[in-house]
């Protein structure tokens, strides 16, 4: 048993010092059994905070530290590195939660000083029973799985395979390319979107190390760091696609149809489809709402046609285990339904738009060939663009979506680029271009004549709910039916105004995905308040998650533009690498072992473990431990009935121990 | 004085002690009267853990996992789902209050969960007033002999 | 251009006395952009809060008393500050200077005095109840206490809606009573006028009334009377089970209590008013009900639930003379009309009456009638 602890309490700044009574803490520690030392530092985990352990443990013959800081999950590792440097096994360190769990939840001082005295004790007792292990090296997958096939995703996965790594690319849907594959023109460049993701879509499609999964959905995920077990869930596309030639005879063909979820519902697809011309895959599915097949018709249009045969009604779904080392997620966000702001109009107004269907509208490969028109054929004369639709608002979502004013900006150049007669307003609260060449780009749209309202749109009215409403008030209106009015305070005039439009285009927050919170416990990913993807450090661990081995790229982890999404693509399969370059990573030696001389071979334990990692020694009548099996969980320690079997460094008596000093407070 | 509850809380290390951990990132505030262990699953939380912690002084025991299907371990919150209803038998039998011991799912994203759970828990509780083994233990010790 | 010098302290006893939201605001205009006042004469209040803000002058003028409280711009702020509580407690400022405006201390001093906004005498209140017979409430007898708002007992118009609702809960077996001349007013505007003294001592009394009586449950006929009850009442200590009368119709025709066999032959659109629709949320019970009245069309305006045009009358205004060109109810009529309504339902006694007299004023009592939805469905009783 340790009898010379050194505890060392971290002010982290204010973060802990602001509400915990740091000196107080370290009297307090200085009471406690076994206690040869206890100090105060600004910044525990910074280089000087480091040296100090380091000097203090060779100075004092210290034999367990207690660091009361941050959360185990956050500097754990750092302060194990530090007492190894020292000479001292990393698994005499106990960390005391004092910030996660201490002085960033609780509101009165005196109180949260309490509770961090007891945290310590807890770990000071603990750390008195702690036993030197050693770390257990584990190979690491030479594979990666990439999780989305949007543009981050597909950067990520094009890196790793680029560097040689076997790389699984999984998509939902029946293409990879994602939201940008539907842009028309990219900002502040003005690039032609598909120009610049086509190719990189064809890379992926045939690149000798990526395995592209399109129309599948990763199920389970097992394992950990360096070996995780992946179940994958390929959708029936009703087509074989080894025979498929790509040739589109089918969907030529094919006589049902369904609104073209890559356009946005503004054309139409056959009920065999690829969603659009680019697609990579090019091999088409049958969409089973759609098929009157699945509805007990008899349609054969498809069979007919398909020449090598392909089409294949008895396909069903198949599942497939990949082992992989490690995994970038990268699946993305959705735009909110602008049908929750009722006052904006839309889906009661034909000529309200959502960003993304004004993106195919003005598309060359669009419903209307890139032809900015209404619904009814016209050529709008004057177009509102409404920043904000739902962003910087408690009542949709707090944060700033980041992209709307740039590509507000953009559509309003669009606009007066194939309408030089249209006048364009962009209704904003703040203009906010902070990227590289994004001022610039906003200085050259008010040099084309946009017409910028400082003032958030309050309300769209339909031209015949305006007429109704500007009789009855005395306005005058002049307006045709067609028409809309916006209404807003230009707040710089301090004027109410009505601005008569043909078209309202409306910019929905970038929010989570609505499955967001079923991906991320799959993958073990925690979520932010904004139901984003959490990673491991704002600023310094950006594409980490706390699952090691797990990165997180793109807009899944906050509202991102293309720019920022390949860089995080980047990012996460760089660190991907890094991790498949080391070839086997230390895990920690917490396993389960079996006390040969307390067991009595009552097998109760053979059946409780999901790895199989206990088996029995019927000569001996002894159960044991494959350590190489074994995960470490503890449920068969739980549950012997003779106290047998020991989970290293989760014994009973250490956590006994920790119960002890977290009630000797 | 009023009574503050003392509570031992035993967490799992992949979902609830990082629920527990986003609270504390996001600053929720909640009731500073649950004092956490750490155990890497649900399926250590062995019941000598839980009455130790009675034993200890603790006036309620907060165990939380995994949610049903999300365990890291694929299914240790399982086989402490099965102990506790045994468990709480033996709690009666000691004459502590099996609502003293209460097992909860919180996953990795619910930081606001945790916060829900320990404010709630802490104030049942409260209700409930301190366990008081020894005093308790006492009478009972009398009858038996 | 004028030159001004913020007056933070100013600034800070507005965030004191209640407006606690005051330095959230980031002046994005939607406020001022969703305001009713917007189709007559707009108010520029995102102006006025950015002059609190700074605590400078101007935001005292006519314009804070321009509000009707109605809430489209609370319910759309994107920093969800409470700009009804922010009003409330300049208001409350101006008021401890002396300038409130004279109607509005005429309708407070009856308050004070009589316990009604309306100068109406004490004798009067609740004497609607004895030529319908409904009893003083008694606890043993009566499971509601019906709260009929001032406008019951001092309003020709409203009796109707009362004696409507007296009629309807009495065909679904409801047992209720009245509480005699004690109650007064639920003081709803007196609170919104920026009268935070008196409210407190009126709901006090209210309060302790219901208590000494066994109250456990009411039923209200205004939306405002709803508002106060459920949501200024409990942190003064009355905490009360309240049913806005739409609210206990819907349930009891849900539970089969009561049937709707009279065909009402009429074509109806309803007008949500503020405070059961944006403060309170009920917009889905008044159109259930209407759909099971036998006969009855009915047919939505385009501001309809959230979007809902206030009548005007609300946050003081019932007693402040408002120009005409300026009325909302005026504006009101003919969206009404255009849908080709024949009647326009509420269940507000302030909208009936902002409703009725614009009708009378626009000339159009022969197209269309003002109706509260307990009068139609009294209507739709055999």
């Amino acid at each position: 048993m340790a009898s010379k602890i050194g505890v060392y309490v971290c002010h982290c700044g204010m973060n802990i010092a602001g509400t915990v009574d740091v000196p107080a803490v370290i009297e307090a520690a200085k009471a406690m059994p076994r206690v040869a030392l206890s100090k105060e530092y600004k910044f525990a985990c910074s280089d000087p905070g480091q040296e100090m352990i380091k000097q203090d443990i060779k100075a004092h013959g210290l034999d367990a530290i207690v660091v009361a800081a941050c959360s185990p999950l956050m500097h754990e590792k750092t302060f194990r590195r530090a007492v190894e440097a020292a000479g001292l096994n990393p698994f005499l360190l106990s960390i005391a939660n004092i910030r996660e769990q201490g002085s960033w939840v609780t509101e009165d001082p005196a109180k949260a000083t309490e509770k961090a005295k007891a945290i310590v004790a807890g770990a000071v007792f603990r750390a008195a029973r702690q036993e030197p292990l050693e770390m257990r090296s584990v190979e690491i997958h030479r594979a990666a799985l990439v999780v989305g096939g949007g543009i981050a995703g597909i950067q990520a996965a094009l890196d790793l395979a680029d560097s040689g790594i076997p790389t699984t690319l999984v998509e939902r849907q029946p293409s990879i390319g994602g939201y940008m594959a539907m842009f028309d023109k990219t900002f502040p460049t003005l690039d032609c979107s598909a120009c610049i993701l086509t190719p990189k879509m064809t890379a992926v499609g045939q690149h000798e190390n990526i395995k592209l999964m399109a129309y599948s959905e990763v199920e389970s995920v097992s394992g950990f760091v360096g070996n995780f077990q992946v179940r994958i869930r390929r959708k029936a596309a009703y087509v074989d696609h080894t025979k498929c030639n790509g040739c589109g005879m089918c969907m030529e063909k094919c006589p049902y149809k369904a609104p073209s979820e890559f356009d946005q519902g503004l054309s139409q697809r056959r009920a065999i489809y690829v969603p659009f011309a680019q697609a990579v895959p090019n091999k088409p599915v049958i969409d089973p709402a759609t098929c009157v097949r699945f509805k007990g018709k008899k349609c054969k249009t498809c069979i007919k046609f398909c020449e090598p045969g392909a089409i294949d009604f008895e396909q069903k779904d198949s599942v497939e285990e990949v082992t992989v080392g490690s995994i970038v997620v990268a699946t993305g966000f959705q735009p909110m339904d602008a049908k929750k702001i009722p006052q904006l109009a839309y889906g009661r107004h034909p000529e309200v738009y959502t960003a993304l269907e004004f993106e195919r509208l003005n598309n060359a490969a669009g419903p209307t060939q890139g032809k900015i028109l209404t619904k009814d054929g016209r050529v709008p004369q004057s177009v509102a663009i409404l920043n904000c639709t739902g962003s910087r608002d408690t009542n949709y979502h707090e944060y700033c979506s980041r992209v709307c004013c740039m590509y507000a900006l953009k559509y309003a150049h669009l606009i007066k680029e194939k309408l030089h007669e249209a006048t364009v307003f962009d209704f904003y609260i703040d203009m906010r271009c902070f990227g590289k060449g994004y001022e610039e780009f906003y200085r050259r749209l008010q040099d084309e004549g946009v017409r910028f309202i400082r003032g958030k749109a309050a309300q769209v009215f339909g031209g015949k709910e305006y007429k109704a409403i500007a009789n009855a008030a005395g306005f005058i209106d002049g307006l045709e039916d067609h028409q809309l009015v916006v209404q807003a305070e230009d707040s710089l005039l301090g004027k109410l105004i009505r601005v008569p439009v043909d078209m309202v285009v409306l910019t929905p927050a970038v929010e989570a995905r609505a499955d967001a919170d079923e991906v991320g416990r799959k993958f073990l990913v925690s979520r932010g308040a904004d139901g984003f993807f959490l990673e491991q450090h704002p600023k310094l661990a950006p594409v980490s998650t706390t699952n090691d081995g797990v990165y997180i790229a793109g807009a899944c982890q906050g509202p991102k533009d293309i720019p920022d999404s390949v860089a995080q693509g980047s990012a996460a399969a760089g660190k991907a690498l890094g991790l498949i370059a080391r070839r086997e990573v230390e895990v920690e030696g917490t396993t389960a072992s079996v006390v040969d001389e307390l067991c009595s071979g009552c097998k109760c334990c053979l059946t409780l473990c999901a790895y199989n990692a206990i088996s029995f020694d019927a000569d001996r009548h002894r159960s044991s431990i494959n350590e190489v099996l074994c995960k470490g969980c503890g449920t068969c320690v739980a549950s012997c009935p003779s106290s047998a079997i020991k989970a290293k460094h989760f014994t009973d008596e250490q956590i006994f121990a920790e119960i002890e000093g977290l009630m000797s407070m | 004085m009023s009574f503050e509850p003392r509570i031992v809380g035993i967490l799992c290390n992949w979902c609830s002690y990082t629920g527990a951990d986003l609270a504390g990132t996001s600053r929720m505030k909640y009731a500073p009267n649950v004092r956490v262990v750490r155990v890497m699953c649900s399926g250590r939380m062995d019941p000598t853990l839980v009455l130790k912690a009675f034993q200890e002084g603790a006036d309620g025991v907060l165990l939380a996992g995994c949610h049903i299907g999300d365990c890291h371990y694929i299914s240790g919150n399982l086989k402490t789902l099965r102990r506790i209803p045994l468990l709480k038998r033996v709690l009666v039998e000691l004459g502590i209050e099996p609502e003293r011991l209460r097992l909860e799912w919180v996953s990795a994203s619910e930081g606001a969960r945790y916060q829900g759970v320990v404010n709630e828990f802490v104030e049942q509780i409260r209700s409930l007033g301190p366990l008081d083994l020894e005093a308790r233990r006492l009478p009972a010790t009398a009858s038996a002999s | 251009m004028d030159v001004a010098t913020p007056f933070i302290e100013v600034a800070n006893a507005i965030v004191e006395a209640g407006g606690k939201d005051l330095n959230l605001c980031y002046q994005c205009a939607t406020c001022t952009g969703s305001c009713p006042w917007g189709y007559v004469e707009p108010l520029n209040i995102r102006q006025l809060i950015h002059l609190a803000q700074l605590g400078l002058e101007g935001y005292e003028s006519e314009d804070l008393w321009k509000c009707t409280t109605c809430g489209t711009c609370k319910t759309r702020c994107p920093r969800g500050v409470g700009i009804i509580d922010l009003v409330r407690s300049i208001r409350m400022m101006i008021g401890e200077t002396g300038l409130i405006p004279l109607t509005l201390r005429s309708a407070l001093g009856s308050v004070r005095g009589d316990g009604n906004p309306w100068n109406g005498s004490r004798v009067e209140r609740n004497r609607w109840a004895g030529p319908l017979q409904v009893p003083i409430f008694d606890k043993a007898r009566t499971e509601y206490l019906l709260y009929g708002c001032c406008m019951a007992s001092y309003d020709v118009r409203s009796r109707k809606i009362v004696e409507a609702a007296v009629r309807v809960l009495r065909a679904a077996g409801v047992t209720f009573g009245v509480m005699g001349q004690g109650e007064e007013c639920c003081a709803e505007s007196v609170r919104k006028i920026g009268e935070e003294s008196l409210f407190e001592r009126v709901a006090g009394s209210n309060i302790e009334l219901f208590k000494a009586q066994g109250v456990e449950k009411i039923i209200v006929l205004s939306p405002h009377c709803y508002d106060a009850f459920k949501n200024d009442y409990p942190a003064l200590g009355g905490k009360f089970q309240v049913v806005h009368i739409v609210e206990k119709i819907a349930s009891l025709l849900l539970l089969d209590k009561l049937r709707l066999e009279r065909p009402v032959k009429a074509k109806v659109t309803y007008h949500d008013p503020c405070y059961l629709g944006r403060h309170n949320n009920l917009f889905d019970p008044p159109r259930m009900i209407l759909s099971k009245i036998p006969g009855l069309e009915f047919e939505e305006m385009y501001r309809a639930r959230e979007l809902s045009l206030c009548c005007g009358g609300g946050g003081g205004r019932m007693w402040m003379e408002t120009k005409f060109g300026q009325r909302f109810s005026d504006l009101r009529i003919p969206e009404a009309l255009a849908v080709g309504a024949n009647v326009l339902a509420t269940s507000c006694p302030y909208c009936v009456n902002m409703l009725q007299d614009s009708r009378l004023n626009l000339n159009k009592e022969e197209a269309i009638e003002v109706k509260d939805l307990t009068e139609l469905v009294a209507e739709s009783l055999v």
